[in-house]
């Protein structure tokens, strides 16, 4: 069985960003990791390659040279093969994503396909969808417990209120993985040396085939101030005092 | 009703035979968008025995509704709503299509933009009119920026962040038209094994007038103990948390608030290193007073925070417990 866990790399959420222009540029120290859902997905691909004989898990991503990271860290996580599909830093639109990414998994004859439910950053929760339309395999989405027996899948996801429907799911299909009480391994020494020696199976998006843009980005903003926010001054004890001060004059404490 | 009109679709949202709030939500969101686009608004439920909810939305909204009985559709299943409404919206000559950003709508909506080869754009919080058409805003990177699309090309594909849009019909309206299709079951390749209730929200979560919410930021279980002892200052106070914290099992999920928990409104709302996420904030931005302590002067809960405490936890609690408990 062959399995396909799709990472992206994000900005540390905590990073402080400065708007510039249209652009939005993290200040440094600049780190950047595997989007907590992309890191669950890939998590989920492990889990079955541990359960299951001739498993074998692929991580691709797409992305500028630093993705090499985030690959070589699913590497020691445990994947077997790893391919980065060489794009400039600024992400194109999701239905470009879909389509790169499919342009090189059709021939691969993937099982199964794992995305993060939606990325860190962008929460768009549109790539994984739009892959499987491409690859024209089904998708279930806000998964939060997979298994497989005897060939056949079943899917547990997140509905509304903390419900759960439960399917059985033809493969090959596209699931898109949902925080649950599972958390991701740490890579080991030993895949993490093989990993360093490892060059990624590398393309070049601009090589492959994608649909006209069907959105423009005309601008971004910073976020809209829904309420005051008064920002307390001071230090740590200064804050607390003031903070129970405002309290106590509303009346709730 | 007229086969040539153009149309804006908005699909209805319903569980255990209710519409969820999010669908008159959607309805708002398509009343600013419809005129400039010159759409008439029709709204969708799909379902089994759906008549009597799009009867309920035609009703209070004075909108045209379709009820799509679709066999074997008794409960949510994204594989056959998709499919009917591929099969459907052609014809009904939608132009835009409006979905929530819910669990739901996010299994559906993506990949019929991707096969109508519409435009998508998820996760809609506001509307601006241009000359030239409508234009949305969306949250990216984090909740730190806000970023504003529009589509090149038509059909649309969007979906409508859940709380960001007034529930509220208009006042008076004249009944809109019912239409029942049966179009027939559509070809899935997944199928609806049984749906399992959750916990369902701690039942003093709701009550409390004060909410004390432990976020990733807090680090470690331990640290929960520490704000046990702030809601322990209050009357009436409950612990609540965001996903992450009890996906790591430090709180119960009858403890979670946000889209995928309880909705919480008390009259104070103490978030603790909480980032801000919509999924979140849904569940929390209609409390009376709003205090967010977080380390990153730029996390998006300080946007909805009537006061802003930017300092480590680490700190700043101990300090607020030793000088409220010292009085
Ligand atoms: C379909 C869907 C449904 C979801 N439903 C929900 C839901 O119901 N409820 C929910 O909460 N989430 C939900 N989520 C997840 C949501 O998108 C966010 O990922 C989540 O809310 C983040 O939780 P957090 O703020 O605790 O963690 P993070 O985003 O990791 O934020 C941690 C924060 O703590 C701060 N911090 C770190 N260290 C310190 C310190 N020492 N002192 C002070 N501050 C510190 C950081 O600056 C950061 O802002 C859902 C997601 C999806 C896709
Ligand atoms: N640059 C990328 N490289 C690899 N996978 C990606 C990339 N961007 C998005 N994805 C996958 O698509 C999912 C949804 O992303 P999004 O549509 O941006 O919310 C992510 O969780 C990833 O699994």
């Amino acid at each position: 069985m062959r399995i396909l866990a799709c990472i992206k790399q994000v900005w540390e959420p905590e990073s402080l960003f400065s708007l510039q222009g249209a652009e939005l540029r993290p200040r440094p120290p600049l780190r950047r990791k595997i989007s907590s859902y992309d890191e669950l997905a890939l998590e989920e691909a492990l889990r079955l390659k541990d359960r299951l004989p001739q498993v074998r898990v692929t991580a691709l991503s797409v992305g500028p040279a630093s993705v090499v990271d985030a690959l070589r860290r699913a590497l020691g996580m445990g994947a077997d093969q790893a391919v980065h599909i060489l794009a400039p830093e600024q992400p194109p639109r999701p239905a470009t994503l879909a389509a790169w990414i499919a342009a090189w998994a059709s021939e691969q004859k993937f099982d199964l396909i794992l995305t993060g439910v939606m990325s860190e950053d962008a929460m768009q929760g549109a790539v994984g969808p739009m892959l499987a339309a491409r690859l024209r395999v089904p998708s279930v989405t806000s998964v939060v417990s997979l298994n497989i027996e005897g060939g056949a899948m079943t899917a547990e996801r997140e509905m509304e209120g903390g419900r759960r429907q439960r399917l059985a799911v033809q493969l090959p299909a596209l699931i898109t993985i949902q925080s649950g009480p599972n958390q991701p391994r740490y890579p080991t020494l030993s895949n993490l040396l093989r990993a360093k020696k490892t060059t990624p199976l590398t393309l070049e998006a601009t090589g492959l085939a994608a649909p006209i843009e069907r959105e423009k980005v005309l601008a971004i903003a910073p976020p809209e101030k829904l309420r005051t926010g008064l920002v307390l001054e001071g230090d740590a004890a200064q804050k607390a005092q003031r903070l129970l001060a405002i309290l106590r004059e509303r009346a709730l404490l | 009703m007229s086969a040539a009109a153009k149309r804006l679709v908005v699909v209805a949202e319903h569980a255990q035979g209710r519409l969820a709030p999010v669908t008159w939500e959607l309805l708002t969101c398509a009343r600013q968008v419809a005129p400039t686009l010159e759409l008439e608004i029709a709204a969708i439920v799909l379902g089994q025995g759906v008549e009597f909810l799009a009867k309920e939305i035609a009703q209070r909204s004075g909108v045209e509704t379709w009820a799509v009985e679709v066999e074997g559709l008794a409960g949510f299943h994204g594989d056959a709503q998709r499919l009917a409404l591929a099969r459907l919206l052609p014809g009904l000559g939608a132009q835009a299509v409006l979905g929530a950003h819910s669990t739901s709508g996010l299994d559906w909506a993506p990949a019929l933009a991707a096969e109508l080869e519409a435009a998508y754009i998820p996760g809609v919080e506001s509307v601006s009119l241009e000359a030239n058409g409508p234009t949305f805003w969306r949250s990216a990177h984090f909740g730190k920026v806000r970023e504003n699309l529009a589509p090149e090309t038509w059909p649309l594909v969007l979906t409508v962040q859940p709380g960001a849009f007034e529930a509220a019909p208009p006042a008076e309206v004249s009944h809109g038209q019912v239409e029942t299709v049966h179009p027939g079951a559509p070809p899935c390749r997944t199928k609806v094994l049984d749906v399992v209730e959750g916990a369902g929200a701690d039942a003093g979560l709701g009550r409390a007038q004060v909410v004390v919410a432990a976020g990733r930021g807090v680090g470690e279980a331990e640290n929960l103990e520490l704000l046990r002892r702030v809601a322990g200052l209050f009357s009436s106070a409950a612990l609540a948390g965001s996903r992450p914290v009890c996906d790591l099992g430090w709180l119960s999920y009858g403890q979670q608030v946000g889209l995928t928990g309880a909705t919480v409104a008390p009259r104070l709302y103490l978030a603790c290193g909480i980032s801000g996420a919509r999924q979140h904030t849904v569940g929390m931005q209609g409390s009376g007073f709003i205090v967010a302590v977080n380390s990153d002067p730029q996390a998006a809960i300080f946007n909805l925070a009537d006061v802003c405490v930017v300092e480590d936890l680490a700190s700043f609690i101990p300090s607020l417990l030793e000088q409220a408990e010292g009085v």
